[in-house]
């Protein structure tokens, strides 16, 4: 700071007070309620105005996720001043304020731009996500809620787990299911979708926007006012059991409980009405930046439209929307909605307190969140949590969009 | 292959109308019945005739929009329009300048961040939502619309990926030469990459739109006031013997979409495509 | 159904369900000025300083109804009143503007909750628990000595040896059989009433409804007798504790003793199942629950059941339909009002044969609730809520309730003067034929093992002879163990 650069000097300075304002008159509390989770409870009767355990805990990470902050500023603030050092040293002019602030719109371009969203997705995706890890070693839920008292309880709700035995089997049945309908919803859905925008590129079709239009429709009405509608549509009184009475036939439960497989191929169905929309427009928008020359090539080499559609086509695809497949994964692997509202509130035997159409996201609403036993939830979801990330992670380092980024290029 | 009509474009061309149909049949069919639906006049689905109501009237829709005492869907409309427009103005903003930031740069955080993100995104969401419940009593955004939409745009960023995915099918030769002949990294991106990538920022306009129109979990959790409510949760507390009104809100929601569909999609396939630039 | 809405509602707010608690921005300070007052009222300790008598003056309070409440302009004319006869307080009450089913205790910790709330018993009563409601001085409120312990019961908890009373009764829900007259043979009197005391014998019985239901089934092939929903727990158990079943043991505080299978209720599952056997497929899923209204107006059903508050609704389809068959609005709804008849649940045969020629009878048990008035412990103006409730709950406004709703008071008094059906239901609930439903928190569990239950018994009607799962009494019992060991898991596995 001493080099002159006042308004930068302060800048930071400023930064770091104001930081450090925050801590005396808050954020020490909070550093101590995260480790206490309050001390008084509370009683409305009485007129005890008590601690609240779960904002403590919240308030206590954010003020951890500001400390953190404080730290990174400080450290730039020190290599900056190293880095100034070393410059005069090597007698080279040293950057005006002016220009330093230029750099951000050129070569520090990422860093102005990044700004904005990372504190966005620190402060709404990851904190509550921080939390509800933190959650998982609390015993938080059934009685314990607001106004009583929550404690940390380390790895108690893990082991609880762990010696459950009712649990394999279901979690097992579940699991083989949830993996089975995520890999073939998505394969459907994005096949189905990617199928949809290549017959819509055909030249001999006229009038695309029109017949474009009619998934955009589809889209654009809420997903669960589509997952009523269907529902009802299913039912014993709806309109495809009304036509088959109509015609003689009895109605046939396709949600019922004994409708296992009728249920889950509507499922993905159903699923794949909501989702297709979607990737057909963005396979749509992709596909317009396909280098249409190598097609002219491989024509005249005489290629079929299959091979085209195999070595050009596909690679393609797979690269620019790699990141979306996965998401589609993850997306149908926590599909919560789908079976909630198309076939929620049932138990059926051999499956402790779950459906055999449920999921393991839908499962563990019923064991956790329908039950109030938060914690419970949060370790569940961290298991399965680690489980999805670590093969998404994995798919996802070995794509070419990730390892190869240029390919295209 | 030359362009003459041999039968085997016939038949081509035929079996791809075909497809077409069948797909505009099944995608439209549950659109039409909601639409009927909404126009029956005995206000619920029981008086069908099979797939048609046996008597159709406007009364619904005009229920909709001047019965206001307790479900007082114009504002709930407005509400959300206002909200839908907010997030995905500043959501597409943010996801297009991250993607590209990404896409385009290299810095030494830029991998971790690309996993940190992957993995991120794979947590099931409905567990955090306490947090994000408390997180805003905290910062008095309770029953504000505007709390959403910063919701709603801070949680964009973390989709970039498939905008990335683009991105990185633009080639970079371009970028090179313009910086050759001076120009900055700012420009470039607004002079040069910007217009080439209308389809992917329409793409982006209208899911970023379409997710605040269609989500209800969260305006449920932040909005007890009613006339603060979104369509999605005004339908939702609709009472059940009201199908015929529910019907025509759900109708009159896909409208916007629909409108902004039509607005937007000459510029979805505008891209490259007919762009003069090759790498 | 009301239940269905509210685990629906509650659902939409997913997790946060449990969040709650005592928020550092509520102010619950002035509530510890009045500690050292002596209160005027009966109950001392706890909660009582605050209910001090004096008025706050000039202040809003905001009031949560329900949405019948609201659409049908009752609501409108009760504030107008209140606001009136306290405006030399200068106390306003207004309408809370807030989804009928919100929860306080996610919201009133944090500030946005209302003053004062109306909901059921029991999920007043979840509140109470968690102590975001206040205990309240009854024995000062007008209405004390017109409702019946049995209602005052329903609001009861015991903290440290002391009872509290935390709410005030307004309504009396439970299932109730809905029928039109006009759709009854035109020679029931001489047919349908064997005991000649002129009224049709299915409406007072199970046996004669499940014969006619069949007869009118036969005659024409569109056409059905008594139609209902079975999945739905709300409704169905009420066949179950007729016969000794019950939820929860220790009169519904001990969770731990689930009794849905106890006595012998495998009896009023058998009923449900022959009842099953004269309707269509229909009742396994929600499909009558949803379709009753239009189809009791255009005379596809003849019976059905439904809570009290539903009436008016059903009053409109049949209106409606009438004003179809060319009839002009007045005489039409006069006409309605005549054949739609309201009453309480024919009685069930003792062996639980429906097919009995001369059963021995017994009085059909049904669940229900209590909804009433509740003052949220987050409010800055107790006294001024206190005014209110005091206000919403006297014989006029019940009189004025009952008539603009169709809904049974709580009030005795006012419950004589609605007579009709109020009369009939206030009879059932000190007869102890309503049994209540249980304000633990643990009654969240019973509704997917019941409702699961319920609709394989139903799907059992319509499944082909060696298919059948429920074929005998002993079965039957078997599955209603097995609901009740569900709930257990489901409430004590990861307790």
């Amino acid at each position: 700071m001493c080099y002159g650069r006042p308004v930068k000097g302060i800048m930071l300075f400023l930064a770091q007070v104001s930081i450090l304002i925050y801590f005396i008159t808050r954020g020490w509390r909070d550093i101590q309620g995260f480790f206490t989770l309050g001390t008084t409870k509370g009683d409305a009767w009485l007129g005890i105005e008590g601690d609240n355990s779960v904002v403590m805990l919240l308030m206590g990470i954010f003020a951890w996720i500001i400390l953190a902050v404080f730290i990174a500023l400080y450290r730039v603030n020190l290599k900056d001043v190293y880095q100034m050092q070393k410059r005069k040293e090597q007698g080279k002019r040293l950057l005006t304020f002016k220009e330093e602030a230029a750099q951000f719109l050129d070569k520090k371009f990422y860093m102005t731009v990044l700004v904005l969203p990372v504190i966005g997705v620190c402060i709404f995706n990851i904190l509550p996500i921080l939390f509800m890890i933190l959650i998982a070693f609390t015993n938080y839920g059934g009685a314990v809620v607001p106004p009583e008292l929550v404690d940390w309880v380390g790895f108690e709700n893990f082991k609880k787990l762990v010696t459950l035995s009712q649990f394999a089997p279901t979690f097992f049945k579940i699991l083989g299911w949830n993996l089975v309908w995520a890999v073939i919803s998505t394969a459907l859905n994005y096949f189905a979708g990617l199928g949809l925008a290549l017959l819509l590129e055909k030249e001999c079709v006229k009038g695309k926007a029109f017949w474009r239009a009619f998934p955009v429709l589809a889209y654009a009405i809420p997903g669960f006012i589509t997952l009523m509608a269907f529902k009802f549509m299913f039912s014993y009184g709806g309109p495809v059991n009304q036509m088959i009475v109509a015609n003689g036939g009895t109605a046939i439960g396709f949600l019922d409980l004994d409708a296992k497989w009728s249920a889950r191929l509507i499922g993905l169905l159903v699923n794949c009405w909501i989702s297709v929309p979607s990737i057909m427009l963005l396979a749509t928008g992709n596909l317009a930046n396909r280098d249409m020359s190598l097609y002219e090539a491989a024509r005249i080499d005489g290629a079929s439209r299959w091979k085209q559609f195999e070595k050009l086509t596909m690679p393609f695809m797979l690269f620019s929307t790699m990141p979306v497949l996965l998401g589609q994964f993850t997306g149908n692997f926590n599909n919560f909605g789908i079976f909630y509202f198309l076939r929620g509130g049932l138990y059926l035997d051999d499956y402790f307190l779950a459906s055999d159409t449920d999921l393991l996201i839908n499962w563990l609403y019923n064991l956790s969140i329908d039950n109030n036993y938060y914690c419970i939830g949060a370790a569940i979801s961290l298991v399965i949590f680690l489980i999805t990330s670590v093969i998404s992670l994995a798919v996802y380092i070995k794509s070419p969009s990730y390892r190869e980024e240029d390919t295209f290029q | 292959m030359r362009k003459k009509w041999s039968v085997g474009r016939i038949f081509d061309t035929g079996i791809t109308y075909l497809i077409l149909i069948v797909v505009a049949f099944v995608f439209f069919l549950p659109c039409l019945w909601l639409i009927l639906a909404s126009f029956s006049k005995s206000g619920t689905i029981y008086s069908f005739d099979g797939f048609f109501p046996k008597e159709y009237s406007l009364a619904s829709f005009q229920k909709l929009f001047t019965d206001t005492a307790l479900y007082n869907y114009p504002k709930w409309f407005m509400n959300t329009l206002f909200v839908a427009t907010a997030s995905c103005i500043l959501g597409t903003f943010l996801v297009i300048l991250t993607a590209y930031t990404m896409s385009r740069f290299e810095f030494k955080a830029r991998k971790p961040m690309m996993k940190t993100t992957m993995v991120l995104g794979m947590f099931p969401s409905f567990m955090g939502m306490t947090a994000v419940y408390l997180l805003m009593t905290q910062f008095n955004l309770i029953n504000h619309l505007w709390g959403l939409i910063l919701i709603y745009a801070a949680g964009a960023p973390m989709g970039y990926l498939t905008q990335k995915g683009f991105f990185d099918t633009i080639p970079k030769a371009i970028d090179e030469a313009a910086r050759i002949d001076g120009a900055t990294n700012f420009q470039v991106f607004t002079k040069i990459n910007l217009p080439l990538s209308k389809p992917i920022i329409v793409y982006t306009a209208l899911t970023s739109f379409t997710w605040p129109w269609s989500d209800f979990i969260l305006p449920k959790l932040l909005l007890k006031e009613k006339d603060l409510y979104t369509v999605a949760v005004g339908l939702m507390s609709l009472d059940e013997t009201e199908f015929a009104r529910f019907a025509a809100g759900s109708v009159f929601i896909a409208v916007p979409i629909v409108v902004l569909y039509f607005f937007l999609v000459k510029d979805m396939v505008n891209g490259m495509a007919q762009g003069a630039v090759k790498g | 159904m009301t239940r269905r809405r509210i685990a629906f509602a509650m659902a939409m707010a997913l997790c946060v369900g449990a969040l709650s608690g005592c928020g550092d921005t509520v102010e619950t300070a002035e509530n510890n000025e009045g500690t050292e007052q002596k209160a005027e009222s009966g109950q001392v300790s706890m909660g009582s300083s605050v209910f001090n008598g004096e008025l706050e003056k000039n202040v809003t309070i905001q009031v949560l109804e329900n949405d019948t409440a609201i659409s049908k302009g009752y609501f409108e004319e009760l504030i107008q009143a209140f606001n009136e006869a306290y405006a030399e307080y200068g106390i306003t009450a207004v309408d809370a503007n807030m989804d009928q089913y919100l929860d306080l205790a996610n919201d009133g910790p944090y500030g946005y909750g209302p003053d004062v709330l109306y909901q059921a018993n029991d999920i007043i009563m979840q509140y109470a628990t968690g102590k975001h409601i206040y205990p309240l001085p009854i024995e000062q409120l007008e209405c004390y000595d017109s409702i019946p312990q049995t209602a005052w019961d329903a609001y009861k908890t015991e903290v440290d040896g002391t009872a509290y009373y935390c709410g005030v009764p307004v309504n009396v829900q439970a299932p109730m059989l809905y029928y039109r007259t006009d759709l009854l043979p035109d020679d029931w009197e001489t047919t349908w009433d064997n005991d000649g005391d002129k009224v049709p014998d299915m409406v007072e019985n199970w046996n004669d409804m499940y014969a006619f239901s069949n007869s009118r089934h036969e005659a024409d092939n569109s056409k059905y007798g008594y139609m209902k929903s079975l999945y739905d727990v709300y409704f169905s158990s009420g066949f179950l504790f007729s016969y000794g079943g019950y939820v929860f043991g220790s009169n519904n505080t001990d969770p731990s003793d689930i009794g849905f299978s106890k006595g012998e209720a495998e009896k009023g599952a058998w009923v449900l199942q022959q009842l099953a056997g004269a309707m269509n497929e229909e009742c396994i899923d929600d499909t009558i629950t949803s379709n009753a209204y239009s189809k009791l107006a255009d005379g596809t059903y003849f019976a059905t059941i439904s809570t009290p508050d539903v009436y008016s609704t059903f009053i409109d389809e049949l209106k409606v339909q009438y004003e179809n068959e060319g009839m002009n609005a007045v005489q039409a709804e006069e006409t309605a009002k005549k054949n739609l008849v309201m009453t309480t649940l024919p009685q069930l045969p003792a062996s639980g044969d429906l097919t009995e020629e001369q059963p021995e009878l017994i009085d059909s048990k049904t669940m229900g609730g209590v909804n009433g008035y509740a003052v949220s412990a987050y409010t800055k103006y107790p006294n001024a809520c206190l005014a209110f409730i005091n206000f919403a709950t006297s014989y006029d406004m019940m009189v004025t309730r009952s008539e603009m709703l169709g809904i049974a008071p709580a009030r005795e008094d006012a419950a004589a003067t609605a007579g009709g059906t109020s009369e009939l239901l206030y009879k059932e609930l000190e007869t102890g034929n309503i049994i209540l439903m249980p304000s633990l928190q643990e009654v969240s569990q019973i509704w997917t093992p019941g409702q699961t239950f319920f609709t394989d018994l139903a799907k059992d009607a319509f499944r082909s002879e060696n298919e059948k799962k429920y074929k005998d009494l002993p079965s039957m019992k078997a599955g209603l163990e097995e609901v009740d060991q569900q709930i257990y898991d489901a409430i004590f596995t990861l307790k």
